[in-house]
């Protein structure tokens, strides 16, 4: 028997490995996807009962691509303005986020896109992009809590459960309390284009290879305005690189925004805490205010201008609460 | 693209409803699986040996979850009862051209007509969904619990007493009287507005989203849930230590349900959720669900935080899941009761299950409904328009899920 804390250094040099693929497969891109040939290192993959990886359990990734997939510097705020000096790189943060201090920016990320780290916009398609980023609380349709679509739901920062039914694989989001199924028997599609898109999959190996269409456009890839048509085309790949950790990758086509098709790549981790369950994150109540607050009778913030709202930041530090204050107690 | 005509949602349900109305109005010979329905086997097991829950199901009968008082003590319907009820039902509902005075504040309702957002489905064979208490009916409330639906009742009342709902003394009035503007309408409701039934439901005003109710708000879907007209499609999917249920329910108020097949404990009693906690295990062939911890602001009948669930899922047989819950809220009913209900196993070919819940993403109805308040309160002030105190828009009457709320076109279960 394994002590558990030898268990515990060898879940983690396992992980490190995961991390290290990662880093091989961002370096550029791998034939054949860099992972479908690597050798799976620690305590053996879970299997189902015809031999298949069981990718059944709680996942998560870890990394930053919610905020964007591609590379970036850490941001001073969620949202920013121009600062006292004018330059690009001096911006504040802005009234939205100002009171949430170092909680309310951004990390910086070495980005999750393969190859030069850029996603290939077609030029007019870069503008709406940039666009988008800089709209991001009117545009984006996480902050109204829309349904998250596929990919961004694989990687916003909420654990997602993975239930593995032979021929269904079900994936369960806590965010809009939504899901995907992955058919790997026919089915006829959906009757209408969607947000969550139609999954069809199949075995490759060890690796369970699918096909997403039938999109909508309406969604967005992450809080950067990053985002796509109903041409949006998928190719996923979810391989086990330990019996704790996927390797999933995406290959992105759409022909009306993206020059050629692209490819992101992550490890998802299985959230090992041994009470870990998926929590609701019924989000639609809470983004009330946002949408509906200015048509209250009684406006709960102080000023609406048809759907702008002001907020006047006046916020008072209670006694005993004010900067270095809190120190000395 | 063939598909693209289907921009809304809504039209997507109306076929849907359409053609779960042929149902009703289409002879069907009993024991005949209809189209779409899985072929007849024994009850299969997973590979690893546990039974296998897993499909597309739906209840393939409409049964009122209460027994209607006229059937007293009877528990089944003979075949010539369930004939005559789908003949008097399916005239109701077919009928098109109901219409409760035009430009009324009652024809509002006939408007989410059964013709083309509702579908209804034969008469079942039992005469209620619940099986206990042996009478069929839900069992007397708590006097506590009378006292939280009266307090709701009233503070209803109130605000629809300047109406012509009271003024008419129309059945949405019942209880109350017609008279002048009340100041209670600056009050906050004395419970939280959840959905309708005993447990309260909607209030006529429109000062902020949190007055409409929660199908308004796109967040009605509840825990348990029988089906109704709007449709229901759960997708169980099934692994060795978890249950997925996706509840395709209520017109894209559906929603992911993770159950967990654990003997871990519930979540601490501080942490409380829509749909509360679920914790399951399997006793023979039988997986039982103990659900707690749920929101104060969910509401079953009448019954909030306290509500407890046992649920018991048995695969009968290929093409049959029994359902059996028992509901017990010793601060809302005097006992526990208990429901159970058959649903039809679905051709995973057609896929008829729609993870789309988008209600919320099409929701203009919630800023319309604001705006519209905001317009008459305005042209009020103006003295351009009548004092909003006077107007209804909820609790109104009128047709509601294809029925009228009194007279020979309501709803034959619950006459």
């Amino acid at each position: 028997m394994m002590k558990a804390s030898t268990i515990i250094v060898a879940i983690l040099s396992a992980v490190v490995g995961a991390l290290g693929m990662l880093a091989v497969s961002c370096g550029g891109p791998a034939p054949g996807g860099g992972t479908t040939s690597g050798v799976v290192a620690g305590p053996a993959v879970p299997r189902t009962a015809d031999g298949k990886p069981d990718f059944s359990g709680i996942w998560q990734a870890l990394n930053e691509a919610h905020w964007d997939l591609e590379a970036h510097e850490a941001r001073p705020g969620m949202v920013t303005q121009e600062g006292v000096y004018p330059y690009e790189y001096a911006r504040v943060p802005a009234a939205p986020v100002v009171a949430l201090g170092a909680a309310g920016g951004v990390p910086g990320s070495v980005g999750v896109v393969d190859g030069d780290g850029k996603i290939p916009y077609k030029p007019e398609a870069l503008k709406v992009k940039q666009e988008n980023g800089a709209n991001w609380i009117d545009r984006d349709p996480e902050l109204k809590c829309y349904l998250p679509g596929i990919p961004r739901a694989m990687y916003m920062p909420f654990p997602f459960q993975i239930v593995q039914g032979g021929a269904k694989v079900h994936m369960a989001f806590p965010f809009s309390s939504t899901g995907r199924t992955i058919h790997l028997d026919e089915v006829e599609g959906p009757p209408d284009y969607t947000y969550m898109g139609h999954s069809v999959g199949k075995w490759d190996g060890d690796t369970l290879v699918t096909t997403v269409t039938e999109f909508n456009g309406k969604n967005w890839f992450d809080r950067a305005g990053n985002y796509h048509s109903e041409q949006l085309k998928l190719t996923e790949r979810f391989t086990p690189i330990h019996r704790d950790a996927i390797q999933y990758e995406v290959t992105l086509e759409d022909p009306n925004v993206f020059e050629r098709p692209w490819k992101i790549s992550m490890p998802l981790y299985r959230r090992l805490e041994p009470n870990a369950q998926l929590m609701e994150y019924r989000c639609i109540e809470f983004v009330e205010e946002f949408l509906y607050g200015g048509l209250r009778k009684k406006p709960l913030v102080k000023r609406w201008e048809n759907e702008t709202f002001i907020i006047d930041i006046t916020r008072k530090v209670p006694e005993g609460e004010k900067l270095y204050e809190w120190y000395r107690r | 693209m063939s598909r693209r005509f289907l921009l809304s949602s809504g039209l997507a349900v109306a076929l849907v409803a359409a053609a779960g109305l042929l149902t009703v109005t289409t002879p069907r010979v009993f024991g005949q699986a209809p189209p779409g329905e899985a072929p007849a086997g024994p009850a299969p097991k997973t590979p690893w040996g546990a039974p296998d829950l897993q499909g597309i199901w739906t209840n393939s009968h409409d049964i009122p979850l209460q027994r209607p008082l006229k059937y007293a003590d009877k528990e089944f319907f003979t075949d010539e009862e369930r004939q005559a009820l789908d003949k008097q039902r399916g005239a109701i509902v077919s009928e098109d051209t109901r219409r409760y005075g035009k430009g009324s504040e009652q024809d509002v309702g006939g408007a989410y007509s059964t013709n083309i957002f509702l579908s209804h489905k034969p008469t079942g064979r039992r005469t209620s969904l619940i099986i206990d208490p042996k009478n069929g009916r839900m069992p007397p409330l708590t006097p506590e619990a009378q006292k939280r639906r009266n307090e709701i009742r009233e503070y209803q009342l109130a605000l629809l007493r300047a109406t012509e709902t009271c003024k008419n003394n129309r059945p949405g009035c019942a209880g109350g009287k017609y008279g002048p503007p009340s100041p209670r309408r600056n009050e906050a409701p004395p419970h939280y507005i959840a959905t309708g039934g005993a447990g309260g439901g909607s209030i006529n005003r429109s000062d902020g989203p949190e007055d409409r109710t929660l199908g308004e708000r796109c967040i009605a879907a509840t825990l348990p849930d029988f089906g109704g007209a709007a449709g229901f499609y759960p997708q169980i999917i099934q692994s060795k230590d978890t249950i997925s249920i996706f509840y395709d329910t209520g017109q894209g108020q559906g929603w992911q349900r993770i159950i967990p097949i654990t003997n871990r404990p519930h979540l601490p009693s501080n942490v409380r959720q829509w749909w509360g906690d679920s914790r399951a295990r399997w006793e023979g062939d039988t997986l039982i669900v103990d659900v707690t911890n749920f929101t104060a602001k969910t509401d079953f009948q009448g019954s909030r935080e306290n509500l407890h669930l046992v649920e018991k899922f048995r695969r009968k047989d290929a093409n049959t899941l029994e359902y059996t819950v028992t509901i017990e809220d010793p601060t809302t009913w005097m006992q526990p009761w208990t429901v159970t209900q058959e649903l039809t196993k679905q051709e995973d070919k057609f896929n008829r299950v729609y993870k789309e819940p988008r209600c919320h993403e099409g929701n203009h109805g919630m800023p319309a409904l604001l705006i519209g308040a905001r317009v008459e309160e305005k042209a009020f002030a103006q003295r351009k328009g009548p004092d909003p105190a006077t107007l209804c828009s909820a609790g109104c009457g009128g047709f509601a899920g294809g029925f009228a709320d009194e007279g020979e076109e309501a709803n034959p279960f619950i006459q």
